[in-house]
């Protein structure tokens, strides 16, 4: 597909002088679907053409990106980003490339061929999915359907390249059955084979939710134990895990700092950031720097005991890259490279959601969603976060009543040492409020905090 | 490079006309984005980003469809037009979309410059950077910074807007705008501030708008927070908020929620809906209060240099300033020319798209609390007990924009009409919107207007806001508590 442009690319940074170049071509066309009040308000094409090609001249680096490429605009491009390199100081954040050169093993079930007819069906799935919602007792229905397809490839002037198709789906759809009363879901993947069916038990449960949820009153604060679902578990956890990343230490942004070794968590909980998953959104056999990805142990029984790493990162923290580098926007202009996640993994518990709502005798909130997850100090990870859609009372193991208008007021890490039980509903969460693909289960966190409005 | 862009734009229009498409519309963004990021005095990176495109949305059988593309040759541009049209048709609305009927107009806009800052050398602006991590770094308070994370970013948008019914509108807006994310270490512990400044001029701006010394000030009060700040258990006092707190609380409690396509439910599964349309069932614009006789909120995307300036909005419509609330009543909402038409009106000008590749939507420009009769120092004279916050860390909302949160940074005490030098660490406000802008007794003459980005929709679209205004007095609030 890409006629050379990668190998160009490094020819024409390399003729400039760079000494380190990578290219990565990336196309494909991604659609949205977007509908609200139970209509489709609108159906987009994003048609995505993008040659991201990353610059170093010593430790002098850059980075531009070339939308719709052509031999012309790399020519042009690619040797002013090297002009411009040169100009930069040292970057004391920059060590090297991974230079040993690599094979890789492809990773299964990343591309459904039937993701390219998808779009001629997706209009009418959303169509079954509004009305399934709807059947259950909802009035009204939004949501967002992504899909497309992508071809990835990756070259480094070291000799490393490898590429692959991907395809991908992601449903979230909302229902209400007054302004006030709502029930989310989530379905996220690679293989299409049951997406129909999958959208269909989405927009059911959506709308059950929303049904379960009329009639909530003003809940009391105080301290309660709360079951987190997937969505909700993956969002508040996931700020924890996103937090093993030296970049976030680095700036202020992860709670994790001085914590390396600390039981953090209860004895069985485990988090892996695994890349290796066909149906992960985040799955790669490689990185950008053409480092093989690998399975990398973030708490293992409890205790925090890896973060992910690039070369760079490895080298600095005298440790070995995980295979987690990635180009990173920080303010605008061009990007960098640093660790990310692929797809954070929380072990599966042994419980499902009826056994531990039985379980619960204290005073407990179930809570399906939530949004606007800010902190006071990201250091400390003292944080606040806002429950939305379903959020239910329960009392000696039951659910007593939908409850609204409360805040979770709390600190990260003193909710992961509180985590009390894990569920076995483990499903993959990538939406609006959570950007790193997270296979989670609910979660059960003793002794939270729940705030109100004072007026 | 601009005329070809405009010769696409306007064959999207033709070719798209005679498709059969109902209504279409060519927008063509040539975008520079330049930025630099420090940490520490390092550069974590730095560069450009040069982006052309063009977004085309169609208006047919009552639905919408919207295709980008960068590729700019005319097969393709057809393949793109036709599958717009194609989309729209498959909505299947039961309800067909309706643009509001707007005036035809050919024009141009720019915000006035005076040093572009692509004239400035890459040099320059990385020596700029790097100078003022220094400059930090050297402060008395300096040693007390102990993580330093600078980003300097400058914009510049060209767009030529063509539509079916003829408007035409090309524009050209520089943006600099400058963020620090720093931690500073105190005896018992860090505190954290994001801070952002925005002007929407040329690298002028930083000096006229004394730039480098805000930052210089805000950094101060970090450390002074950090080593001063005690709690204290302050149980029903008068809280007076900067313009900046004030200016949050605006575009939260009040920006979001006059939304249109909140309000009729169209942002549903993502930035949520709004607590106006329970008022909107009942009541009519101009007779719906929301807070006391003080309280004038408006949105103005006219306002010279300002971070959200523009003068005629993504759907070519004249933009002009939105008293959201005037003397209390809910008086006005932010409206595109879909939402337009449903409230049975003419749209407001609040259409905007952060890029070519994004769909135009219902957005604020700058939110600001109006400016009163006082001075500063009245607001404390009749305060027996209170606090003063001057900027605030964490904040959040429900998503119907009505429970919110603002915890305080920078505060101090107020005891007996008099400010004190005693700092309060972290009070919080925890407030409804009826329980904010109904304790509302006084507001400043004076005005101040950070910058931030707006979050919204899905994909999410940061757009550019001044957020700020006057500073306010609010009676008898107990803070929010752990």
């Amino acid at each position: 597909m890409s006629n050379n442009l990668t190998e160009k690319a490094i020819e024409v940074a390399q003729k400039s002088g760079a000494t380190e170049v990578i290219a990565r071509l990336t196309e494909g066309p991604n659609y949205q679907i977007r509908f609200s009040n139970s209509n489709i308000d609108i159906i987009k094409k994003w048609d995505n053409s993008m040659l991201e090609v990353f610059v170093a001249v010593g430790k002098k680096i850059t980075q531009v990106d070339i939308q719709d490429p052509t031999q012309t605009k790399i020519n042009e491009m690619v040797q002013q980003a090297t002009s411009f390199a040169k100009k930069m100081p040292d970057s004391e954040l920059y060590a090297k490339l991974e230079s040993t050169k690599h094979t890789y093993k492809p990773i299964d079930g990343l591309y459904d061929k039937s993701i390219e007819n998808f779009y001629d069906k997706a209009p009418e799935l959303v169509n079954v999915a509004i009305q399934k919602s709807l059947d259950v007792g909802a009035k009204r229905v939004a949501g967002v359907l992504y899909f497309g397809k992508t071809n990835t490839e990756v070259k480094t002037n070291y000799g490393n390249s490898g590429s692959y198709d991907s395809s991908f789906y992601r449903l979230t759809i909302r229902s209400f059955v007054d302004y006030e009363s709502s029930g989310q879901d989530i379905v996220v993947g690679r293989n299409m084979a049951n997406v129909e069916k999958e959208f269909s038990i989405a927009g059911e449960e959506a709308g059950k939710l929303a049904k379960m949820a009329v009639g909530g009153k003003q809940g009391k604060a105080g301290k309660y134990d709360l079951i987190l679902s997937p969505t909700v578990a993956a969002n508040i956890l996931g700020q924890i895990t996103d937090g093993a990343n030296p970049l976030m230490m680095l700036v202020g942004m992860s709670p994790l700092g001085d914590h390396m070794g600390e039981q953090i968590a209860p004895e069985n909980f485990n988090v892996v950031d695994n890349p290796h998953i066909s149906e992960g959104l985040g799955s790669r056999a490689f990185d950008i720097e053409g480092t093989p990805t690998s399975k990398t142990p973030i708490i293992k029984n409890g205790i925090l005991v890896g973060l992910i790493h690039n070369t760079t990162s490895g080298i600095m923290m005298q440790t070995e890259s995980t295979g987690n580098s990635d180009l990173v926007s920080f303010g605008s202009g061009s990007k960098f490279l640093a660790p990310t996640p692929t797809n954070m993994v929380y072990n599966a518990g042994d419980y499902s959601l009826d056994e531990i709502i039985e379980d619960s005798k204290k005073p407990t909130i179930y809570v399906t969603s939530n949004w606007y997850t800010r902190y006071t100090n990201m250091l400390e990870g003292e944080f606040s976060s806002i429950p939305r859609d379903g959020m239910f009372l329960i009392e000696d193991g039951e659910i007593k009543k939908p409850v609204r208008k409360l805040r979770i007021t709390d600190n990260l890490l003193r909710m992961s040492r509180n985590i009390s039980a894990v569920g076995k509903d483990q499903k993959q969460i990538f939406w609006w409020e959570v950007y790193t693909p997270t296979f989670i289960s609910t979660i059960k966190v003793a002794d939270c905090n729940i705030t109100a409005a004072t007026k | 490079m601009m005329t070809e862009g405009m010769d696409i734009a306007d064959f999207v229009v033709e070719y798209g006309t005679k498709k059969g498409a109902d209504y279409i519309e060519a927008r063509y963004v040539d975008s520079r984005e330049e930025g630099y990021t420090t940490r520490n005095g390092a550069l974590f990176g730095g560069g450009t980003i040069y982006s052309k495109g063009i977004g085309i949305r169609t208006l047919t059988n009552g639905g919408i469809g919207f295709c980008s593309t960068a590729k700019l040759d005319k097969d393709n541009i057809k393949k793109a037009v036709e599958l717009a049209i194609k989309m729209a048709k498959a909505s299947k609305r039961k309800e067909p979309i309706i643009f509001s009927e707007e005036d035809i107009v050919q024009t141009k806009w720019s915000n006035p410059v005076k040093q572009h800052f692509e004239d400035i050398s890459e040099e320059e602006k990385m020596e700029f950077i790097l100078n003022l991590d220094k400059t930090l770094k050297n402060q008395d308070f300096g040693e007390n910074l102990v993580t330093r994370t600078l980003m300097l970013s400058m914009d510049l948008h060209k767009k030529y807007i063509r539509n079916s019914e003829g408007s035409i509108v090309e524009s050209e807006k520089s943006l600099i705008h400058f963020y620090t994310f720093n931690t500073a270490k105190g005896d018992h512990g860090t505190e954290q501030r994001f801070y952002g400044q925005a002007g929407a001029k040329g690298w002028e701006w930083f000096k006229e708008n004394k730039i480098e010394e805000k930052i210089i000030q805000d950094n101060h009060a970090l450390v002074k927070t950090a080593i001063n700040a005690k709690e204290m258990k302050l149980g029903e006092i008068d809280v007076i908020v900067s313009g900046e707190v004030a200016g949050i609380i605006a575009h939260e409690n009040t920006g979001h929620p006059s939304e249109g396509d909140r309000i009729l439910g169209r942002e549903g599964a993502q930035a949520g809906e709004s607590f106006y349309i329970d008022l909107l069932n009942k009541g009519k614009l101009g007779e719906i209060k929301l807070g006391t006789e003080c309280v004038n909120l408006i949105d103005d995307p006219t306002l010279p240099g300002s971070a959200g300036f523009y003068l005629y909005d993504d759907e070519c419509v004249k933009a002009r300033p939105r008293y959201l609330i005037k003397n209390g009543m809910m008086n006005d909402v932010l409206l595109n020319r879909e939402f337009a038409y449903k409230f049975d009106t003419k749209s407001n000008a609040a259409s905007r798209a952060m890029g070519y590749n994004r769909e135009p939507l219902i957005r604020m420009a700058n939110t600001y609390f109006a400016p009163g009769e006082h001075q500063i120092e009245e607001l404390f004279e009749d305060v027996k007990k209170g606090i003063y916050m001057k900027s605030f860390t964490e904040w959040n909302i429900d998503d119907r924009r009505f429970q919110s949160k603002y915890v305080g940074l920078e505060v101090y005490l107020v005891e007996n009409g008099e400010l004190t030098d005693k700092m309060v660490k972290r009070p919080i406000l925890e407030l409804t919107t009826f329980g904010l802008f109904g304790s509302v007794d006084a507001v400043t003459k004076d005005t101040e207007f950070p910058f931030g980005h707006c979050g919204k929709s899905d994909p999410g679209q940061g757009a550019p806001c001044w957020m700020g205004g006057a500073q306010v007095r609010m009676r008898n609030i107990r803070l929010g508590g752990k």
